[in-house]
Formats: C-alpha cells, structure tokens, sequence
C-alpha cells in the first residue's frame, strides 16, 4: 500500500472506498446475456399425435383379432375389407373395439396415401380409445 | 448561490440504487436460460393435418419437416430419405431427452412419412406427427 495510515478511522475510510466495487462492466455483461437467450428463446408449442412404425417383420401377419384400417392410395379407407367414409372412420373403430375390446389396432397406408387421411385416421383411432400407446402404421402393399 | 444548491442535488440523484434492477434482471437472466431448449427448426412452413386429438408435445426437439412436394428437412437443411437417420441420431445425441416430431405436410405421401417414422425407429427415438388441434 502506497499511502501510511496513521490511525484506524483512516484504515476503516479506505476499506469502504474499496467495498464499493464498479458494476458497470458486470451488468454490461448480464445484459448483453439477457438479450442473447431472450432473442434465442423460441418457446415451440407443438401439438401432435403419437405414431409407430413397427418393424417390417410384423408387417405381413396381421392380427387375426386387429382392427386393420387400410388407406389406399387413391384415398379408398377400408376396415376389414369394407370401404368406409373418412368421416365414418372413428364410429367405425369404436364399434368394433366395443364389440372386442381386446382387439388391437394396425394401420395400413399405401404409399401414395395422403398425410391428411393418414393423420385422420389416427385421430380416429385416438378419439376411438386407443390412446395408451402410440399408433403403429405400417406399408401396404396395394 | 441557487444553481449550487441545485447542482447539489442533482449530484445526489446520480447515485441511483441498481441494486432492485439488478435482481429483476439476473432473475430474466436465469429464466431465460432454463427455458433456453436451442430447438433446431427444420425450415420450411408446412400446412399441417388437423387432429382433434392431439396433445402438447412438450420434449418433441428434433424437428423433421416433410414438404408437399415429398422433400424431407432437418435444421434447415434438404435431407435425402437415406441420410434422414443419420441426421436423427446427430440431433438424439446433442439432447437424448427430446423425441422426434414430424411436420409432415397434409398433401405429402405416406411414403415419405414412413421412411422418417422408420428412420427414427431404428435411432430408438420415440417419434410423433405434427397436427393441428382444434
């Protein structure tokens, strides 16, 4: 130290001067981070539907019990074989899972499907019931 | 004589008390970092499906974007289909706590859908469809 303290209030004086120590470099700082995560923030709020593609081994042996919604490519929706109206689809899935509930659900898009349709008939099956485990669709060969 | 004791005052003022700013602005400062989720988007608009069903995916960080025209996009990039799981597996491993959402366009091919459902598959990450709730 530079300067010879005589007494203690002389000692006290300097230890205020450097308690106060200059913020401004600091709040720069935090500000300059304040902005940066503020313009980073993107708060996404998607909304979606859970699906699965099973692994193609499944594909083919169909569940003799499974409810299997086919979606054509020409937009045609069948549930075991009877061609039914995009509209009609969740109705159709309800009654049959009242008829079995144990019944499983598989769906069956072709591959010039529409995502629309797709995305329709999930919903269906949702709104059907099968909400617990995500929706497995799968190719089918037309 | 007046405009020292003005000058006096105003002197005084000068010293503002940051002390209440300070807090309010660590406190932003701290919130915007835990919400921070550094979401990659994919990068193009898509008219998604309506579903009434579907819910708040919250964890759902790995966006990929099917367009109308079949074209795949990840972190604003054009994907081939056969690059799609690398991709996915790049983004798992930056946050392995996300899962993937598709934002597949209503008027693209179930093709394309399921080659990216199928990618993720094989990346063992759990994947769902983007929709509209109404």
């Amino acid at each position: 130290m530079a300067r010879r303290v005589d007494n203690l209030s002389q000692i006290m004086a300097q230890a205020d001067e450097e308690a106060e120590i200059d913020l401004t470099p600091m709040l720069d700082v935090v500000f300059i981070m304040l902005i940066f995560f503020i313009v980073t923030a993107s708060f996404l709020r998607e909304f979606g539907v859970d699906a699965t593609k099973p692994p193609s081994v499944q594909q083919s042996q169909t569940d003799a019990k499974s409810i299997a919604v086919k979606i054509y490519s020409s937009g045609e929706i069948t549930i075991d074989g009877l061609s039914i109206d995009p509209r009609a689809v969740s109705a159709q899935i309800t009654r049959r899972k009242a008829e079995n509930p144990d019944a499983g659900l598989a769906v069956l898009a072709g591959k010039r499907a529409k995502t629309a349709l797709v995305v329709g008939v999930v919903d269906s099956a949702r709104d059907a019931g099968f909400r617990s485990d995500p929706i497995p669709i799968s190719e089918l060969n037309e | 004589m007046r405009r020292t004791v003005l000058d006096n005052s105003q002197d005084e003022e000068e010293g503002i008390n940051l002390t209440p700013m300070l807090d309010v602005v660590f406190i932003m400062l701290i919130f915007f970092i835990v919400t921070a989720s550094f979401v990659k988007e994919a990068g193009i608009d898509v008219l998604r499906p309506d579903a009434k069903t579907a819910i708040n995916k919250k964890n759902a960080n790995i966006l990929v974007a099917i367009s109308s025209k079949n074209e795949i996009w990840i972190d604003r990039q054009k994907v081939d289909k056969q690059a799609v799981r690398g991709q996915i597996e790049r983004l798992h491993a930056e946050n392995p706590e996300g899962s993937v959402l598709i934002q597949a366009d209503r008027d693209s091919q179930s093709e394309t859908l399921l080659a990216v459902m199928a990618a993720a598959r094989e990346a063992k990450v759990g994947v769902s469809i983007s929709a509209v709730a109404d």
